[in-house]
């Protein structure tokens, strides 16, 4: 058998197997970055959540606790302003049930309070609103079933508001599809797109080390005096009065 | 004269890997650490138990109405657990305000001692409370919250530090020596060492462009790379 020779032609070939072999996915990460940092991150947005106007809760009486929905432990329970009316949001094993805080009647989150939440977030006009049992891949980041509110806006931005609780989830625009498609080839989870951590490009990035290891190492053997004349005859005389 | 192509485009390649090499080689080595530890890890879901989840008994307790009384001007009253007792928790416009479950009565924002008996609830670890310490200024490692917060550091080789909110004793965030890496690697990542936030700035715009340019050229370098015969012996 033939030893394996730490010489520059060695890590020479690495370089151009590995390149050819992974190449093609090193080339997807240096494009999908570039695009990501040149889209301003304001129009993609989308990262820690919507801010929702919040009004203070109106003094006086709002409907005793004796009055909620029982029979179903309660484990949790909010009292907050949903568009200048109180309610509740209770939440038991079976989900969240909302009461207005007032009347003590559940609420249907309907589509046209549906509409009117959306509006809070964004004053276009709306063009279609459509109702999701399941979260889709723009709202990945959330549970439960939603109402999408579109918007006739420059960015074709679209609300997510939760069926259950009313509450703006998340605005999703052309830009914000835009960077999710090139974040889809940055992390390799061309399913989901949301994780950056499974075996597919665990494998590629330690193939990638490789590549640019050797790449780096290949510098230093690359280059010989002769490539950096220009630069010398340029500054001569820097370098005499060095020497001198 | 013809153009040489090899040896032009090798030199293009060479000469762009002198420029963003370093770089690429920062972001192969970062990535491959990003990409290996699990996010979940990172955020240091293991550290920290989720709070008790038990149904409430909504007949011993004040009505809600008390507590808008009580916290003029809060867009948002909740009820959780605090010490095991349910609490009310207002969200005023001067931060999160506790009151008593039965009562509406206004609760005292933890001491010390209760801060570190909060800690020792939620930290999951077994090992021994290292400081405590009511921080004013914002550490790094806080990136844009805003303090006044309880910093309570653990015993353990990653340095695991809770973060409780000095009105209720909440966890606001937990850190470690793994996060501490990879907010480092996200730094180099991304090339803004200042707020490490910034995906737009101009250094990293440049950087990503010579270096998908650089890979553009090696692609090209691969044609001439892999010799489809011999060549015959002079």
């Amino acid at each position: 058998m033939k030893r394996i020779r730490l010489t520059p032609l060695f890590f020479r070939r690495i370089h151009k197997w590995v390149g050819l072999i992974l190449g093609l996915q090193f080339l997807l990460w240096a494009l999908s970055g570039s695009v990501m940092a040149l889209l301003d991150k304001d129009k993609v947005g989308g990262h820690g959540g919507g801010m929702s106007h919040a009004h203070p809760l109106p003094a006086g009486d709002y409907a005793a606790l004796a009055k909620l929905p029982n029979g179903e432990p309660i484990h949790g329970l909010v009292l907050r302003d949903l568009g200048a009316r109180p309610v509740y949001e209770v939440h038991s094993p079976k989900g969240v049930q909302l009461v207005d805080a007032t009347s003590g009647e559940q609420i249907r989150v309907d589509q046209n309070m549906a509409r009117e939440i959306a509006s809070m977030m964004n004053e276009a006009p709306i063009r279609s609103v459509s109702v999701l049992s399941k979260p889709n891949l723009e709202a990945r980041d959330f549970t439960g079933p939603m109402w999408r509110v579109d918007f006739a806006d420059d960015e074709n931005s679209s609300a997510y508001v939760s069926l259950d609780t009313a509450r703006f989830l998340i605005m999703r625009g052309d830009t914000w599809r835009t960077w999710d498609f090139f974040w889809m080839l940055h992390n390799m989870d061309y399913v989901n797109r949301k994780s950056f951590n499974h075996p597919l490009i665990i494998f590629v990035a330690f193939g990638t080390l490789w590549l640019s290891g050797t790449g780096f190492y290949l510098l230093f053997k690359s280059f010989s005096r002769a490539d950096f004349r220009w630069l010398r005859r340029r500054r001569k005389p820097v370098v005499v009065t060095r020497a001198a | 004269m013809a153009i040489r192509w090899p040896l032009l485009v090798r030199r293009t390649h060479k000469w762009l890997a002198l420029v963003v090499g370093v770089q690429a080689l920062l972001w192969a080595l970062t990535g491959m650490y990003m990409v290996a530890v699990h996010i979940d890890i990172i955020h240091g879901d293991h550290l920290v138990r989720s709070p008790v989840d038990k149904p409430f008994d909504l007949s011993q307790l004040a009505q809600p109405s008390r507590v808008v009384e009580a916290a003029p001007g809060a867009s948002e009253i909740r009820l959780q657990r605090y010490f095991g007792a349910p609490v009310w928790r207002a969200e005023t416009p001067d931060g999160p305000v506790l009151f008593e479950g039965a009562t509406a009565q206004p609760l005292a924002k933890p001491t010390e001692a209760q801060v570190r008996a909060l800690a020792r609830q939620i930290y999951t670890g077994d090992g021994q409370i290292v400081s405590v310490k009511l921080l004013t200024d914002a550490p790094q490692e806080m990136q844009a919250r805003k303090p006044p917060y309880w910093q309570i550091e653990f015993e353990g080789w990653n340095r695991p530090t809770l973060y409780l909110s000095p009105a209720t004793g909440e966890l606001i965030s937990r850190r470690h020596a793994l996060w501490r890496v990879f907010d480092f690697a996200w730094m180099l990542h991304i090339m803004d060492y200042d707020e490490r936030t910034d995906v737009n700035n101009l250094l990293l715009r440049i950087a990503t462009w010579t270096g998908f340019a650089m890979a553009l050229v090696g692609a090209w370098l691969l044609i001439w790379s892999f010799p489809r015969r011999k060549r015959k012996k002079a």
